[in-house]
């Protein structure tokens, strides 16, 4: 035991002195932080640029309308569309080429064209370059639609002063239901899943490549065996693990610290520089989902920080280990690829069972909680599924661990690996 | 009291025997030989004494104690693939390795410190690993062996590319330890030399061992049977000579076996005039001969070119 405290002792200086831990401890908060922030900056601070927009109006009783609704304002006051009406001399289809020659030549932005039957159904067209602005389209469509369908109820005898009322949008607040009460989330619990669960993926993915980058260095600096001359492989390879989780916990604990003093004061920080986004709320997370946070770090990482320790042994050089390390990065990768839909059915079978597949479990479980709570039998089992499999990975890795580390030379083939596990 | 005992060991590796069935004893205070070609089982025999690979079979004795992770604290090894991480500085890696090796910190660092003024790298020891030079570092290495005053030394091929005055630094540091009462060991493939400081040696051919002994005595068995010639001149003429019954001719030296019942007078009668001889010695055949003799001729390549 005291062998392997020298050994942990050793992993942690060695590696809390070292640039990147420094940079990454400070970087980690800044780029988390600018996940947040940077959204809703860019969201108000750009001014954007106002934009010429040619309308063709067959219908002749749509532009007018159009002009008045399509009235959103850049951040100097001035209108963000500028729409011009372009009459048809001759035949529809020729100014359509011009007005296309204009968009092309950039004298128009885009131009609207309005059918005749628009009021029956026709469809209008939004031609442009660049067609995948989502926010522009949204309000030209909303403009489009709340103008067609106030001329539709006029047509019908409706009282023009009521059409405004009558088309009227609904909105949809969405509220949190806790054992707490309820509480107005405005996209903040997708956001905070979001985060810790990128979080643990990037740590587990950081703190492994540290562990095999490790255990390689050891191999080729040629000091393993000197190493050996005073404990066990085993013990080598346990500190080493705990060694390299100690300063994970120092880095979280660090992290810990910045996120609770910004959080206490972002949101002043937030409203006071940009009025205009205090809509946004930062909601308050159970302090169960910090607890269950560091729970599954702790399991993923062991599961993890194994099987890449096993990985480092076997090979030679970190060009090796490039090609054995893709299935294991496949296994944190695919949680991350199945988040959207396990954030929507939290519940469902699909995603009940692979919360319960021990790689996938750290990411997803986690997930799950932050955004359901599921039931206690699912958290537990997962848990006892994953302690299991890390007993068995720790057992196996042990195994694989002792020989590979003196072994140099060609990389072993996966009959060799059966081989080793089986010697005495 | 014996440094080791070794008990009919034997590993394998897949269908591959290592090491099979191989006994010695090594006595306190001695130098001890493993000798043999490359492959033969030396270092898996020596990973096994240090519990980094367990035998199939056998029992090992290290010091009059079964051989677990606590002796570990009272061997000194120098293993065969040697290095240190690239990044630490030579206080703190000689350090880290006395502390695994049970010793306090107090004690360790001054030791440390007397070590590195010995090899004159008292200056180097804020510096990290990576800046010294391969002499250097082969120093330092030394230093990690013997720091923590082992009372069993191993050394897997501790000459190997080290310059000459690293050599006989090692050679000297190994002597000074058999004067303290220490047990060295060490495996090699170069026969000069085992001859130059063993008292005792083990040849280790293909897993088995092959000869086993007090090295003066070997010698004494094979008999003065060997002429060591120096000469310039041709000498084809010799191999057919019937008192010959071995010849290794390295172009300007020769040692000869006679046939036994032969006078090595007779010999040199039948070269005087027909080369010019420098030298002309009858002894104990080297262990080089011997070596060869029991590994068997198609292993002599193999041992020559190193």
């Amino acid at each position: 035991m005291r062998k392997i405290l020298s050994v942990i002792k050793r992993e942690y200086i060695q590696i809390v002195k070292t640039k990147g831990f420094i940079i990454g401890t400070i970087l980690g908060p800044v780029l988390m932080a600018s996940f947040i922030v940077i959204p809703i900056v860019v969201s108000v601070i750009s001014v954007g640029q106002q934009e010429r927009v040619g309308v063709i109006d067959l219908s002749q009783e749509i532009f007018e309308a159009l002009d008045k609704k399509l009235d959103h304002r850049l951040k100097d006051g001035s209108r963000r569309y500028l729409l011009e009406k372009y009459e048809i001399s001759t035949d529809p289809e020729v100014l359509r080429k011009e007005l296309s020659q204009m968009v092309l030549k950039k004298e128009l932005s885009a131009y609207i064209f309005i059918p005749k039957n628009i009021s029956e159904g026709g469809v209008a067209e939004y031609v442009s370059q660049h067609v995948s602005d989502f926010d522009k389209l949204k309000n030209i469509n909303e403009a489009l639609n709340s103008v067609v369908i106030e001329k539709r109820l006029r047509k019908e005898g409706l009282d023009p002063q009521k059409i405004a009322q009558y088309i009227q949008r609904v909105g949809l607040k969405t509220i949190k239901v806790t054992k707490k009460g309820e509480e107005e989330d405005t996209g903040g619990t997708f956001l905070i899943s979001y985060l810790l669960v990128l979080i643990l993926y990037m740590t587990l993915f950081f703190y492994g490549s540290i562990i095999m980058r490790g255990v390689i260095e050891e191999k080729t600096s040629r000091v393993v065996e000197i190493v050996l001359s005073s404990l066990k492989p085993f013990q080598l390879m346990v500190g080493k693990i705990l060694g390299i989780a100690a300063v994970g916990f120092t880095q979280y604990a660090i992290w810990a610290i910045f996120g609770f003093s910004a959080s206490r004061y972002s949101k002043s920080l937030i409203s006071s520089f940009f009025p205009s986004a205090s809509g946004f709320k930062i909601p308050s997370i159970p302090p169960y989902v910090f607890i269950y946070f560091v729970v599954f770090f702790i399991l993923g990482y062991f599961l993890y920080g194994t099987v890449y320790a096993a990985i480092g042994s076997m090979v030679n050089s970190e060009k090796e280990a490039q090609q054995l390390i893709f299935p294991i990065t496949m296994f944190l990768v695919v949680p991350i690829l199945l988040m959207m839909f396990v954030m929507r059915a939290p519940n469902s079978t699909f995603s009940v069972v692979l919360s319960l597949i021990p790689f996938f479990a750290p990411i997803l479980m986690l997930l799950r909680i932050c955004v359901l709570l599921p039931p206690f039998i699912q958290v537990g089992g997962s848990i006892l599924i994953l302690v299991l499999t890390i007993l068995f990975m720790i057992w196996l890795t042990g195994k694989i661990y002792r020989v590979g580390i003196l072994m140099y030379g060609k990389r072993p083939s996966f009959q060799e690996i059966i081989k080793w596990i089986r010697y005495k | 009291m014996n440094a080791l005992d070794i008990e009919n060991i034997s590993k394998k590796f897949g269908d591959f025997y290592a090491v099979k069935n191989l006994s010695f004893n090594i006595h306190q205070g001695t130098i001890y030989g493993l000798l043999g070609p490359n492959g033969a089982g030396k270092t898996t025999t020596i990973r096994m004494v240090m519990n980094i690979i367990i035998p199939d079979e056998g029992n090992i004795r290290v010091l009059d104690r079964k051989m677990d992770e606590e002796m570990k604290e009272r061997i000194g090894y120098l293993p065969e693939d040697r290095g240190f991480y690239p990044k630490m500085k030579v206080g703190q890696i000689l350090l880290f390795l006395a502390e695994l090796k049970g010793m306090k910190k107090n004690v360790a660092r001054e030791r440390i410190d007397s070590w590195l003024k010995r090899f004159d790298l008292d200056e180097w020891k804020l510096k990290k690993v990576e800046e010294l030079s391969r002499g250097m570092q082969q120093k330092l290495q030394f230093i990690a062996t013997v720091i923590h005053q082992p009372d069993l030394i191993i050394l897997d091929e501790p000459f190997a590319g080290l310059d000459p005055i690293n050599t006989k630094l090692l050679k000297d540091i190994m002597l000074e330890m058999k004067q303290e009462g220490r047990t060295v060991i060490f495996s090699t493939h170069r026969m000069e030399q085992i001859e130059m400081i063993c008292d005792n040696i083990c040849l280790i051919n293909k897993a088995e061992k092959v000869l086993e002994g007090n090295l003066s005595r070997i010698k004494k068995d094979y008999g003065k049977n060997t002429v060591v010639l120096d000469y310039e001149g041709e000498t084809n003429f010799i191999r057919s000579l019937p008192e010959i019954d071995k010849i290794d001719d390295y172009g300007k030296f020769m040692e000869i076996r006679l046939k036994e019942g032969t006078d090595s007078q007779v010999l040199l009668q039948k070269l005087v005039g027909k080369i010019t001889i420098n030298k002309y010695e009858v002894r104990e055949p080297t262990l080089n001969a011997i070596f060869i003799e029991k590994v068997g001729d198609k292993d002599e390549k193999n041992l020559i070119s190193h």
